[in-house]
């Protein structure tokens, strides 16, 4: 059971695929507070988006359990939905719509409608300063407006726990600046996030809380500076490579 | 409902902004029923208009001669040449495909008939003793009686058949004449007395009787009234490239998975796509049909005949597109990229098309072809619009046609469902 302050429960959570000799998550307990930007890093196949996925309800898991704001993710699956929102990797708009378009069909979605949704679409693209660029098509934005775009979809509907996963990959400094500023934001109004990024840097700044994830296992979990001093290390970079090792994840 | 009309509301205005989609979508379809109308108008008219070229050589200038020219005229199946050529040069001038047939009647073919029933009625009535010793008026000339039949090498067994048939019965029919006049005559050896003269009649005819009611069946399949449906069909099942196309992005540009983290069931999503191609396909469908009635006839080709039930004709256009749609949503989800899905969608369509009966009418297909059209939804929909445009038909006898497309619809829905849920 999830106490008051804890966002995320995750216990024993174990996800073996089909045909697989190990498993992807292997029996990982974790706990996230509520308001806090968490970490969730790992080399290439480490487990991260299964985790993730897992917890977004989009792929079962094989055993353990999971509960989000109180809900299992096993009997909850359709009011966690409404719970959450998530930011993947890929550009998920649709390229020939318009900005404002794209968000109205999201919106839409999670049920908002009418001037209530007009009003969230217009504040989000000021606060990310794609406004004057509501009505043109996504196929002619900029990565970085991509990216910002993105981000607006992932929380139009005010998400209690938002799901990051690489927000800023192949965008500009000023792009990336906005949208680390905007998520700030955002979780000072009660959101928790959880995010996944291979910029140690980034991850540094960002997150009050992290997870170093390795063959499905959670190797590492606490606070960044913490756990640079705990491990002798000058930056999350050097702990990360000193914890996960130095070959190559392909 | 909000997300069933915002999801049907977006994939109308992606499909509205892809010019190429466009293009293939409607531009296509009614470039084809156009282009295949005229194409196929000539091969139309000669299925039932048919003149077949034959080249006569009637060396005779009896009543044989006269009997088979008459016989062959009366068909009225054949456009007849009549020329005085060599066997030889006949059978190069036939092997060349000039003539389907040609068919020579010796010299002399009428004396040596009546030389042969003169004397088989001498020696049947010598044998019972109704005449002497088989004496006969008529000259006997030594030698077989031959009419020579070329066809040409292409020319089928059935066909071959039907011809040597009718070209027998009109020799059948003089032989029996002949045969009664000798006997007659041997019988009676005053002339003067055979009053009855006149030809035999048939004791025995076959009389056709047409299986149409109405005058609109009088129209026959022309190209146009095949046309005009059949491409309709064909562009209605294309629009499996661009619906599967958009499954496909949408699974590879990431939406898929945020649509599949938001509430609500996936269902709603399809069956907003479903519905928003669906009233694409009733659109092409009405503007096809609106080329057919409007555009060819100035082209000088028939209108379009498609009658007063306009609710029946929406019910196949529906079912037509659910049909359509069900298979997009099917190739969508079993492809896993645009390339792969675009190909079976293509190839898959035009086989489909092929026994269905849109390329050709089914009833010119060889029989094994004709029983795998029954498989084809495409022919299940164009059997409808034929039942509808020429048999005055009614929803009751089109009802099994709808009943199969929708059964089709939902099988490919489920085929996609089960997929996904096992994968």
């Amino acid at each position: 059971m999830t106490t008051s302050g804890t966002a995320i429960e995750v216990n024993h959570l174990l996800k073996i695929y089909k045909g697989a000799s190990f498993p992807a998550v292997n029996n990982i307990s974790f706990s996230i507070e509520k308001n806090s930007i968490f970490g969730l890093l790992g080399p290439n196949g480490a487990g991260k988006t299964t985790t993730i996925s897992i917890l977004c309800g989009l792929i079962k898991l094989t055993n353990g359990n999971a509960e989000l704001l109180g809900l299992s993710i096993k009997s909850s699956a359709e009011e966690i939905k409404k719970q959450i929102g998530i930011v993947p990797q890929e550009i998920a708009l649709y390229p020939s719509l318009t900005a404002f378009e794209n968000l109205r069909y999201i919106g839409n979605m999670y049920g908002l409608k009418g001037k209530e949704l007009r009003d969230k679409i217009k504040d989000h693209l000021e606060i990310v300063g794609l406004l004057s660029s509501s009505d043109k098509q996504i196929k002619t934005f900029s990565g970085g407006m991509k990216r910002r775009i993105n981000l607006i979809a992932g929380i139009l509907h005010q998400p209690k726990i938002l799901f990051l996963d690489e927000p800023t990959v192949g965008v500009d400094v000023q792009s990336r600046n906005m949208i680390t500023e905007h998520l700030h934001h955002i979780n000072k109004q009660g959101c928790t996030i959880i995010y996944t990024s291979h910029l140690m840097e980034e991850a540094e700044n960002l997150c009050s809380d992290i997870a170093i994830i390795d063959n499905g296992e959670i190797i590492i979990k606490g606070k960044p500076k913490t756990l640079i001093n705990e491990n002798n290390s000058d930056n999350l970079e050097q702990l990360f490579l000193k914890l996960t090792g130095k070959k190559l994840r392909d | 409902m909000l997300r069933l009309f915002s999801t049907i509301q977006k994939e109308m205005l992606i499909v509205l902004r892809d010019r190429g989609g466009l293009a293939i979508m409607f531009l296509m379809p009614m470039a084809m029923i156009t282009i295949m109308a005229l194409i196929q108008d000539a091969p139309f008219r000669d299925y039932q208009e048919l003149k077949i070229p034959l080249l006569l050589i009637n060396n005779d200038k009896g009543s044989l001669g006269i009997a088979v020219e008459k016989g062959l005229n009366e068909s009225k199946i054949f456009d007849i040449t009549k020329k005085n050529s060599s066997p030889e040069e006949v059978k190069k001038t036939v092997k060349s495909g000039d003539y389907e047939i040609a068919v020579i009647i010796p010299d002399n073919a009428t004396e040596l008939l009546n030389s042969k029933v003169s004397h088989f009625v001498a020696a049947k009535l010598s044998s019972v003793g109704l005449a002497d010793s088989g004496k006969t008026d008529v000259k006997i000339t030594d030698g077989s009686l031959n009419l020579n039949v070329f066809f040409s090498p292409d020319t089928k067994k059935s066909f071959k058949a039907s011809i040597l048939s009718s070209l027998k019965q009109s020799i059948s029919k003089l032989e029996t004449q002949t045969l009664l006049d000798y006997f007659s005559k041997e019988l009676n050896k005053d002339e003067s007395k055979v009053t009855d003269k006149k030809p035999i009649d048939d004791f025995v005819t076959l009389q056709e009787v047409s299986t149409i009611d109405t005058p609109k069946e009088a129209l026959l399949l022309n190209s146009v009234q095949h046309n005009v449906p059949a491409w309709t069909i064909f562009g209605m099942f294309f629009i499996v490239i661009s619906m599967s196309g958009s499954i496909i992005k949408e699974r590879d540009e990431g939406s898929y998975t945020r649509i599949l983290t938001m509430p609500g069931s996936y269902i709603t999503v399809l069956a907003g796509k479903t519905t928003a191609y669906l009233f694409i396909c009733l659109i092409q469908c009405v503007l096809m049909l609106l080329v057919g009635i409007f555009v060819l006839p100035h082209l000088g080709l028939p209108r379009l005949i498609i009658g007063n039930n306009i609710s029946a004709m929406l019910l196949i256009a529906i079912a037509t597109g659910l049909a359509a749609t069900g298979y997009g949503v099917m190739v969508g989800t079993l492809f896993k990229t645009h390339q792969q899905s675009s190909t079976f969608g293509a190839v898959s369509i035009v086989i489909l098309a092929a026994l269905g009966g849109i390329w050709v009418p089914i009833y010119v297909m060889p029989e094994g072809i004709r029983l795998l059209a029954e498989f084809s939804p495409l022919n299940w929909a164009l059997s409808a619009f034929h039942k509808l445009f020429l048999s005055e038909g009614t929803i009751q006898t089109i009802l099994p046609n709808l009943l199969k497309l929708f059964a089709f619809f939902i099988s490919t829905l489920l085929v996609a469902f089960i997929y996904n849920k096992k994968k």
